[in-house]
């Protein structure tokens, strides 16, 4: 990858592995992966489980050193920022969704949305102020005194989305948000991730194993094995409807076993 | 970028101590019994070592009374070679470190009242005697340097003679005999009227006190007992050397009072090893609270830190916690302490009230300095309860804490 396009990338990777070791074994996560990720796009990553999804959403976001190869923000390797200066990207660059919920079960919603900016240092008005109009942005303001883990999986998903933008963040990182909701929240979910793209002019990564979803990308990922392959280039549509297409056939190969089994049972 | 990633300042403490109140109070029972444990734990030693410390007090306020810690007493072994009289006076006045002396004689003497009469110990004291001694006043005045044939007396004396309130006795005149019991031809025994213009409630026994000019005009020339004041107590030892030197005698309340305090600095600290079986209870309650918490919350931090905490804001929040809990815990433990003390001495005074004991006392002490140092204590016993789980907090893995279940 050039300085040139590496500095005009939001995010980018070059020749990044991840190792773990397990005894003796050295198990390689993720293999020589390299790739970059346009400012502004809406970029998903997908794959079978166990493939590294997660493992490269925690190397983008600045929580996993890999074992070799370069993460760079803008230009700048972030692992070569001291621990301090890396809570700070994390705190002032990156928000993130995942696919279960996490809170401080002690604070309510708007000391929940508040915590990314009280780690920035303000003050806990300052922070509720800016929290509760990311609260007001997809009609939650009025869930602000509540518990979070008293609200449902859509309305607390939608709480996680409020902060992972409070703090204005340039990337929006979302781990499978989806993954736990039925398909009317997961849909509310994905819309807020495209708003914030389209509306707000964010960089949004976002890992999914919902097939239907890839049409939204501007920049697909597919990872397998802990292999990278990346479409850029390749049209969206043709390798969404190869994706969908190949799930119909195994659908349909489901349903003719079942119909077989049926009758082997009946004779 | 590279001027955006100033150095991150990081959560305000303010936001800390908040995150830190909400997750205590969210664990009512867990917290209140952990404070109860720092309660009874400080509450203890804080009770002990009152009690131990005001009778200290109690009993070096018997021992030493009414004198001054600066307060140096000068006899001489053999009177006959050496005198304690106005050229010794003069000397031990030049030594360094003197401030004032006083000078004093001493007799027993008979005193009579309306035909009554008792034994009294006659004091012939200087008018900067009272700048020595305490007499504690209770009625009249005492002597100044116009006084010839004036008397005060004390409340025993008072008593002996029959005259219950201190105010019917001054005004009145005793007689007052002290045999000097001397070959001295010149000396002659003191027989006189005197005024009682005082009432001093000090001294064991009938003591009365007269211008010392009534013994130097009958002739005698060599005092009983010098009192000197040192400009500061720490001078104290060193006059003394110098006044030992001279080849006199030399006593000073800071004998006792050192033996006093070696007694009770024993006694305290068996006080306080039995109050630390409580301490070492309340210590237990608090570290295991702080590592079941860390526990509990493993996944918050990690969740924090995903955010964009600092390892060490992380730290900050547990010993933020375990201070609270300390602070709190001691704060109330020395305010129960204190009202039991309170309380104690209250029902104490009443009880050796009705057994006709008139002056009040405390056996249960709150100096300032007391309450200070065990709140420091508790706050250190705090951060040290603090150190390990803190720790843990810092080194925690975002990752495997957001996968902790």
């Amino acid at each position: 990858m050039s300085k040139d396009e590496t500095e005009k990338a939001a995010l980018s990777l070059s020749n990044t592995f991840q190792s773990f070791s397990v005894g003796d074994e050295t198990v390689d996560i993720l293999k020589d992966i390299s790739f970059s990720i346009k400012p502004h796009t809406f970029n998903i990553i997908y794959g079978q489980s166990g493939s590294g999804k997660s493992t490269l959403l925690n190397i983008l976001s600045g929580l996993q050193k890999p074992t070799k190869g370069t993460v760079h923000y803008e230009g700048r390797d972030i692992y070569k920022l001291s621990s301090n200066d890396l809570a700070y990207f994390r705190a002032h660059r990156i928000g993130i969704v995942y696919q279960q919920n996490y809170w401080v079960k002690s604070l309510n919603v708007i000391e929940n949305v508040s915590m990314p900016l009280y780690l920035q240092g303000y003050t806990k008005t300052q922070a509720e102020s800016e929290a509760m109009k990311a609260l007001a942005s997809i009609n939650m303001d009025s869930y602000a005194k509540k518990y979070p883990t008293l609200l449902s999986g859509g309305e607390q998903q939608r709480v996680a989305m409020a902060r992972a933008i409070v703090n204005n963040p340039s990337i929006i990182i979302a781990d499978e948000p989806t993954g736990n909701l039925d398909s009317t929240n997961g849909d509310m979910i994905m819309d807020l991730l495209v708003r914030y793209q389209t509306v707000l002019n964010r960089t949004v990564i976002l890992v999914t194993h919902n097939m239907e979803y890839l049409t939204l990308a501007d920049h697909l990922l597919n990872i397998k094995n802990g292999v990278l392959i990346d479409m850029q280039g390749k049209s969206i549509t043709e390798t969404t409807e190869g994706l969908i297409k190949g799930i119909r056939q195994r659908v349909d190969h489901f349903a003719v076993n079942k119909k077989r089994r049926k009758h082997a049972a009946k004779s | 970028m590279q001027q955006n990633l100033r150095p991150n300042k990081g959560i305000r403490a303010s936001i800390l101590m908040h995150v830190a109140w909400r997750n205590l109070i969210s664990k009512k029972l867990r917290t209140i019994l952990t404070v109860v444990g720092v309660i009874i734990g400080i509450g203890a030693i804080y009770f002990l070592l009152s009690f131990g410390l005001g009778l200290q007090k109690l009993v070096t306020d018997e021992i030493i009374g009414n004198k001054s810690l600066k307060l140096v007493e000068v006899v001489s072994p053999n009177s006959e070679i050496i005198s304690l009289d106005q050229e010794m006076v003069g000397r031990v006045s030049s030594l360094p470190n003197v401030d004032q002396v006083s000078v004093e004689y001493s007799y027993p003497g008979l005193l009579s009242l309306n035909g009554g009469e008792i034994d009294v110990v006659t004091y012939g004291v200087d008018e900067a005697y009272a700048d020595f001694v305490a007499l504690n006043l209770i009625n009249g005045r005492l002597l100044n340097e116009n006084d010839t044939q004036q008397v005060i007396l004390n409340t025993g004396a008072l008593e002996s003679i029959g005259i219950e309130k201190p105010r019917e006795a001054v005004g009145q005149t005793v007689a007052l005999r002290v045999p000097l019991k001397s070959d001295d031809p010149e000396q002659k025994d003191i027989l006189a009227d005197f005024r009682i213009v005082g009432v001093i409630d000090s001294g064991n026994g009938s003591e009365a006190f007269i211008p010392s000019g009534v013994f130097s005009a009958a002739g005698v020339d060599s005092y009983k007992t010098l009192r000197i004041l040192a400009d500061e107590p720490e001078n104290v030892a060193s006059l003394r050397q110098g006044i030992e030197s001279i080849g006199l005698e030399t006593q000073s309340p800071a004998d006792t009072l050192d033996q006093v305090g070696q007694i009770f600095d024993f006694f305290n600290v068996i006080m306080i090893s039995f109050g630390s079986i409580g301490m070492l209870v309340a210590v237990i309650g608090m570290f295991n609270t702080i590592t079941v918490s860390l526990l509990e919350r493993t996944r918050e931090i990690g969740l924090m830190v995903a955010l964009g905490a600092r390892r060490a804001d992380m730290r900050k929040l547990f010993i933020i916690e375990t201070t609270m809990i300390s602070v709190i815990g001691a704060a109330i433990g020395i305010l129960i302490a204190m009202l039991s003390g309170f309380l104690l001495n209250l029902l104490m005074n009443q009880l050796a009230g009705q057994r006709g004991v008139e002056s009040s006392f405390s056996i249960f002490i709150n100096p300032p300095w007391l309450i200070g140092s065990m709140m420091l204590f508790m706050v250190v016993i705090g951060l040290l309860v603090a150190a390990l789980p803190s720790r843990r907090a810092e080194r925690i893995n975002p990752i495997d804490a957001l996968r902790h279940e």
